[in-house]
């Protein structure tokens, strides 16, 4: 199959993060692409945006403007022009499908490519039923090569609202994560350069409201942000980035944001029940002496 | 005559003038700029540990680095235990690492002639990558360090791992990009014995040396880092001379008419950064003695970038010995960072030279950031009467693929010369 990498406002991150897929040499066996931010190709950028090369797949990293240009054309252009001809097309991380970061910059009416944060927009509309997002600052690289070779097999995915595969996107970050165990009982001291404790009640984690399989799949093979003590920054949502993302609103002692599915009675009943016992293991210290 | 040059993380496009066959001037010009200073304006301080990494896929743990330091640098007293401080430099060692080896394998062995070989650029980067999300929890974009040390604690069994892979992408290095044993290579003070040897880096040592490339690429001779860690010193170096006596208060930015990318320099010169100053201030000895042969043409600018990933993997074998784990890795600092009032600056080596970040912050939010990325000293774009690094480099060479070659040894990022 054959593969465009075209890139838009981007910082090349989900580029860096497809570097990452351990078994390269087999992806680059069964795709070939015709052009890529750093893998050469059998193309110059120059000949991608003035004419149009045979192409099954276009995969857009960062997020969209009218004002943009690759090699002097505008972006929106050569979207519009290889959109025509693929079987399908991928939006590589949250600028593309949201606008993310990027959608502050300096350029005017900065999107992604269907989305602008949860909205729907409605530039490229026909181009809806052709797309799967794949969300993620960066995306993982599983993710990607994975949704490549299931439109290689012609496999139906099922996808979210936001065009995203339910395979990585019906779990929440939270699911897999070592830190769980603090957050089923509620035990919430976590102090920030320790293997215990939860992010989620001081320190703004998103993984329990966040769509995403970071603690199912694991980055680079070995650890995730949440395992590692760091809050999930909600990087896969339409709301990414939010604001004090290292602090956990609350109204009246309550996260603002809670557990994806549970309703704030329900939460609170939970929370109820766990203020009546104390679990020991959990108090202390992971490794105790 | 204006050409394309593509795959740096972007593009730039460089407009040759010729005089008598040779060229005599190049436009340099960058085409997109995201403005992240103006993004993190009003945004609360720590926000910026979340953006700062997104100014670039490939080196954005420089810029978590950066950040952390310089939000750090508005306090008063703070107080980093030095476990936090040495895991903090083993993650950026790492990345510097995996960006020399993406160098070397995506952009200088094609240059050569060489078919491109992703896997022997992907395998030892995802090693190095793998020992940064040990710590930080993944590559790229983790922001594991904070104000106060680093969100992880780790193990002695994350050590064992991370280890391994160090010693990994060691007998990587000594299977294909030099054949020798890394310990003499280290201690080896004469090219000419590398270029005696088998492997990829020697192979094209000698194509330089057989494609009489050797007056390519020659600059200012001048070179800055403003670094400081536990491996590169800081300071400046012209020609034989070394000071150590340097301050970023000359270090100046000016807009550029022709381009998004900012011009700057130091006492209003431009001086170089990256590994090829970094060897000479901290005279490494294989690096100088190429230098003395050579100058600082590109045989020396690639040997001081190749020599880089030995050097740092030795020496993050030594940090990890230096690790105390039963310090902690965060203290939490005794006044929030909201509640100050202040600027800060930093100064970190990221793969391409010195990374200077800085920071005003008022009534709990970003009042102003500003960015000088390494490659706004490399590629400026000067006039003629006074020209930046890279355009110097090029004048003379007889063709633009040539021209190409001598401006890509800079290491050329689009993302981060913009930001």
């Amino acid at each position: 199959m054959r593969v465009l990498w075209l890139s838009s406002i981007a910082c090349n991150g989900n580029t860096h993060s497809f570097l990452n897929y351990p078994y390269m040499e087999q992806f680059l066996n069964d795709f070939e692409f015709i052009y890529h931010p750093v893998i050469d190709s059998n193309y110059s950028l120059k000949e991608i945006v003035t004419e149009t090369i045979a192409c099954d797949i276009l995969l857009i990293e960062g997020s969209i403007s009218d004002e943009f240009k690759r090699a002097d054309v505008p972006v929106v252009d050569i979207i519009t022009k290889y959109a025509k001809i693929v079987k399908k097309i991928v939006t590589v991380g949250t600028c593309a499908t949201f606008g993310g970061i990027f959608r502050e910059s300096d350029y005017k009416d900065t999107t992604g490519l269907h989305f602008v944060k949860e909205v729907k927009i409605d530039k490229f509309k026909d181009l809806l039923n052709k797309t799967i997002s794949l969300s993620g600052c960066p995306v993982h690289p599983e993710v990607l090569v994975n949704t490549l070779y299931a439109i290689k097999k012609s496999v139906d995915l099922q996808l979210d609202n936001f065009l995203r595969p339910k395979d990585y996107f019906a779990y929440t970050v939270h699911n897999g994560c070592t830190r769980n165990e603090y957050f089923e009982y509620k035990v919430d001291n976590h102090k920030f350069g320790e293997l215990e404790g939860c992010m989620f009640y001081d320190h703004g984690c998103q993984a329990p409201f966040t769509h995403g399989s970071c603690n199912k799949i694991l980055w680079n093979e070995v650890n995730s942000k949440t395992r590692a003590g760091l809050p999930c920054m909600g990087c896969t949502e339409p709301t990414f980035p939010k604001s004090n993302l290292f602090g956990t609103k609350k109204n009246m002692g309550i996260p603002q944001d809670l557990p994806l599915g549970v309703g704030k009675r329900t939460y609170l009943t939970l929370a109820g029940i766990t203020k009546a016992f104390t679990i020991d293991r959990l108090e202390k210290k992971l490794f105790d002496d | 005559m204006i050409e394309l040059i593509e795959k740096i993380e972007g593009e730039a496009k460089l407009d040759f003038s010729f005089e008598d066959g040779k060229i005599d001037f190049v436009d340099i010009e960058f085409m997109t700029a995201r403005n992240i200073e103006n993004i993190l304006k009003g945004k609360s301080p720590l926000d910026a540990l979340v953006i700062n990494p997104r100014v670039c896929g490939i080196c954005g743990h420089a810029h978590l680095i950066a950040t952390v330091e310089a939000l750090e640098d508005c306090y008063e007293n703070i107080e980093i235990s030095k476990k936090a401080k040495i895991i903090r430099e083993l993650t950026l060692t790492f990345e510097l690492i995996q960006n020399h080896f993406k160098w070397f394998y995506l952009v200088m062995r094609p240059l050569f002639g060489e078919k491109q070989e992703v896997l022997k650029a992907t395998y030892p980067t995802q090693l190095m990558a793998k020992a940064i999300a040990v710590f930080g929890g993944q590559y790229p974009h983790t922001s594991y360090a904070i104000v106060g040390g680093v969100v992880c604690d780790v193990t002695e069994m994350d050590i064992i791992k991370v280890k391994h892979y160090i010693e990994e992408a060691i007998k990587f290095f000594e299977l294909n990009v030099v054949q020798a044993d890394t310990k003499d290579f280290l201690v080896c003070d004469n090219v000419d014995k590398v270029l005696k040897k088998s492997g990829d880096l020697p192979d094209i040592l000698k194509e330089i040396k057989k494609k009489k490339y050797l007056h390519h690429g020659k600059s200012y001779d001048r070179f800055i880092a403003f670094g400081e860690n536990s491996y590169f010193s800081k300071g400046k170096s012209h020609k034989t001379i070394t000071t150590h006596n340097i301050s970023m208060d000359h270090v100046k930015e000016y807009s550029n008419p022709n381009s998004l990318a900012k011009n700057v320099l130091y006492k209003d010169k431009y001086y170089e950064v990256g590994p090829l100053a970094r060897a000479m201030i901290n005279k490494v000895p294989l690096v100088k003695d190429a230098h003395r042969r050579y100058g600082d043409n590109i045989f020396s600018r690639i040997i001081a970038r190749v020599c880089e990933i030995p050097q740092l993997l030795n020496h993050s074998k030594e940090l990890l010995e230096q690790l105390d784990l039963s310090e902690p890795s965060y203290i939490e600092p005794s006044i929030d960072i909201t509640k100050i009032n202040g600027s800060g600056e930093s100064a970190v080596e990221a793969a391409r030279g010195s990374l200077i970040h800085k920071v005003d912050i008022e009534n709990g939010v970003i009042k102003n950031y500003e960015i000088i990325t390494p490659t706004q000293w490399n590629l400026g774009n000067g006039t003629k009467k006074k020209l930046g690094v890279s355009q110097k480099a090029m004048i003379g060479l007889e063709d633009v693929q040539t021209a190409e070659l001598v401006f890509k040894t800079f290491d050329v990022c689009s993302v981060c010369t913009t930001h």
